[in-house]
């Protein structure tokens, strides 16, 4: 029997008993409907929960550190410079071959030199974080420049847009923390401090220096002012982060000379050695599926790594059993409905027992009449599935406007969760409605295939 | 070309044995025109039941083209069935969602038959049965005379060796039972195919080229119709 025709004859049937199919298509669509929408929050909420992850955390980048618990190589040579007392040190020889590994767009370091305090010439001061780096690379690690290019001259330092915002002179600062600290719950005074620190200034090309107070009791000397530098450039806001979170986190890029120079003023350069050392570095990578690959061959070279990942790992198991979950309230739903069609179907093979008796008269076999059955629950639950389709579209839509509304907005993207049905799970909600029909079908076919014909056709 | 070999026939209901047909025996030539007559409960129906393959008699073995049909399977009774058997019911059994022309082309369906050849077949036959205007109307459309033309039609499709004819006429008035007589009659000289009608109508059956009357599950009588008479060998008593 030609497909084409076993198709005919379900649809003649499908049409004819529109009322029955009708209840088996919304039973049908139902339980499609609810898995496409599942298996679509699940995907929209973990795209979404990605974005912000992304948003926040680096996913392309591994942040190097020296691996401290390696032997320094042992003996009375522990301390001295050599081959064998660089290991485990991050230093520019290792970043060197770590620039040459494939995937690997860009290796500095990011030597944190502690928290100064930044003071501009006409006397505001502010708390901000110092890191050496190769300020050439800063747009290679997503960096962009508000004001200014990044400049390898001695003394120039490079801010960030939380560096410039807050800056209060000495006496404004001191009167305002002394008031808070004496009434910590006046509301205008706190209000006024919130005002005043979040006011940016303009320090593009001003001229600042910084103060670092060192606070070991045996250092004879605890305040070292350094030399001025020049203000070279301002760093745009990161995309994706909120300017109100990036006001908080207040950073100076200096160049590894200026790093030398400041060291050597903050009387740092105690144990100095012929060479340099870093207690951190960032590896920025082509892309996130290359990471752990590079992290790999990083760690090969006796150094410690961390990056982001672990953020994305914990947020994909999270997800991974929303969608496991939902996804078994859309199979149970379409078992409840299979129930409905195996129901319809069975009435239907009595009714048209005398129509199945003819049919076999007329020479149909009984695999062909379980065919046509089964054909025709298929096609029921096709359509069933298309309707599903539609029902999940109305749905979502129903959902966003909900979300739209109750959250008005997102966290730090900016953007709201918007669910969209992903194009592969339309084959998806398809396959499960069909499959749904097919097995719903075969009961109902077995017991019409085995209807005696004689006594099908034989009339009272 | 079809042969009946001492077939008896008992149902059983309730525990109690009901005899309905005792050692009948007769033979039906190819190309042959024949009643089987009886009033009901003669145990007619359950001979051409019996013939058609659709139930096993208790006794006796069923030839048509020369193979036994009571020994055969479901399936093979079946494909059997498609080949070399047509069926006319009473009551028409046209499938009231397909066409006259789709109710037509039915058994060639079950064939795998190209939807071109069907088309072919079944106009050609529905012009022989004098309703070609209507192959695309569905049953409900059409009056009981059609109808039982469209059935007649149907039959012929797989171009059977034997067609059964369980009472044809038998819902039809006086003028349309004559008009489908006459069909048959043509269609028996035209294309050689064997009929054999089951009829509780002596004025049918005496337009058959020969009766069997069966009374109370025996065959009383073999006789010459009024039909023009084809072979000379007959069915045996």
């Amino acid at each position: 029997m030609r497909i084409s025709d076993v198709s005919r004859l379900a649809w003649g049937q499908i049409k004819r008993r529109k009322v029955v199919t009708g209840l088996c298509m919304l039973g049908i669509s139902i339980g499609c409907a609810a898995i496409v929408v599942a298996l679509s929050l699940g995907d929209s909420a973990q795209s979404y929960a990605n974005n912000e992850v992304n948003a926040q955390f680096k996913m392309d980048e591994i942040t190097v550190t020296p691996n401290e618990g390696v032997s320094q190589g042992g003996g009375e040579g522990a301390t001295k410079t050599g081959a064998n007392s660089n290991v485990g040190k991050l230093t520019d020889q290792k970043l060197d071959i770590i620039k040459n590994f494939k995937h690997v767009i860009a290796a500095a370091p990011f030597q944190d030199m502690g928290y100064v305090q930044m003071e501009t010439v006409d006397n505001k001061v502010g708390d901000l974080n110092i890191i050496a780096t190769d300020l050439s690379l800063l747009t290679k690690y997503d960096f962009s420049f508000q004001q200014g290019a990044p400049s390898e001259q001695a003394g120039s330092v490079v801010l960030n847009y939380g560096a410039t915002i807050g800056l209060l002179d000495t006496a404004t600062r001191d009167g305002l923390i002394e008031k808070l600290t004496a009434d910590p719950y006046n509301a205008e005074v706190s209000q006024q401090y919130q005002e005043l620190t979040s006011l940016p200034s303009e320090m593009y090309q001003q001229r600042v220096q910084f103060r670092y107070v060192n606070y070991d009791p045996s250092s004879s000397k605890n305040s070292y002012l350094s030399s001025p530098l020049q203000v070279a450039g301002v760093l745009k806001v990161m995309k994706g982060v909120d300017p109100q979170m990036a006001m908080y986190d207040k950073k100076a890029y200096i160049s590894r000379e200026t790093f030398a120079k400041l060291s050597e003023e903050f009387n740092l350069n105690k144990n100095s050695s012929e060479t340099v050392t870093y207690n951190s570095a960032i590896i920025k990578v082509d892309k996130q599926e290359n990471l752990l690959q590079i992290e790999a061959l990083i760690k090969k070279l006796t150094l410690n790594t961390s990056t982001n990942l672990y953020q994305l790992e914990s947020l994909n198991s999270t997800f991974a059993m929303i969608k496991r979950v939902a996804l078994g309230v859309g199979v149970f739903i379409l078992i409840i409905a299979s129930i409905s069609i195996i129901v319809a179907m069975t009435m239907s093979t009595h009714q048209r027992r005398r129509q199945i008796g003819i049919m076999k008269v007329l020479g149909a076999n009984m695999s062909q009449i379980r065919i046509m059955f089964i054909m025709e629950s298929a096609l029921l639950g096709l359509l069933g599935g298309m309707l599903g389709i539609g029902f999940s579209y109305l749905i979502v839509t129903g959902i966003n406007k909900l979300v739209g509304s109750a959250a008005g907005g997102g966290m730090g993207t900016g953007q709201s969760l918007v669910i969209s049905i992903p194009l592969s799970t339309i084959p998806v909600g398809i396959i499960f409605a069909i499959m749904t029909g097919v097995i719903s079908g075969i009961y109902p076919a077995i017991s019409a295939s085995r209807t005696n014909a004689l006594t099908a056709i034989r009339r009272d | 070309m079809l042969r009946v070999e001492n077939i008896s026939h008992t149902f059983k209901s309730g525990g109690e044995m009901t005899p309905v047909l005792h050692n009948i025996n007769f033979e039906v030539q190819q190309g042959e025109m024949v009643a089987l007559l009886g009033s009901s409960g003669s145990g007619k129906s359950t001979m051409l039941n019996l013939m058609a393959g659709l139930m096993k008699p208790t006794e006796g073995h069923i030839f048509i083209a020369d193979q036994d049909i009571v020994k055969m399977g479901e399936n093979k009774l079946a494909e059997f069935r498609r080949k070399n058997i047509g069926f006319i019911f009473q009551a028409y059994e046209l499938i009231s969602s397909l066409t006259v022309r789709e109710n037509v082309e039915l058994p060639l369906v079950f064939q795998s038959v190209s939807p071109s050849v069907r088309k072919q077949k079944s106009l050609a036959l529905l012009e022989g049965v004098g309703i070609l205007d209507k192959a695309e109307l569905f049953p409900s459309q059409l009056s009981g005379g059609q109808q039982q033309r469209v059935s007649i039609a149907r039959s012929l499709i797989t171009e059977p060796s034997v067609i059964f004819a369980d009472e044809p006429t038998g819902n039809l008035d006086t003028k349309t039972e004559e008009e489908i007589i006459n069909i048959l009659l043509n269609l028996n000289k035209k294309m050689k195919t064997t009929f054999i009608v089951v009829t509780h109508e002596l004025e049918v059956a005496e337009q058959m080229q020969r009766i069997f009357t069966l009374r109370d599950g025996f065959m009383i009588t073999e006789k010459h119709g009024v039909a023009e008479v084809g072979p000379e060998e007959g069915g045996q008593q």
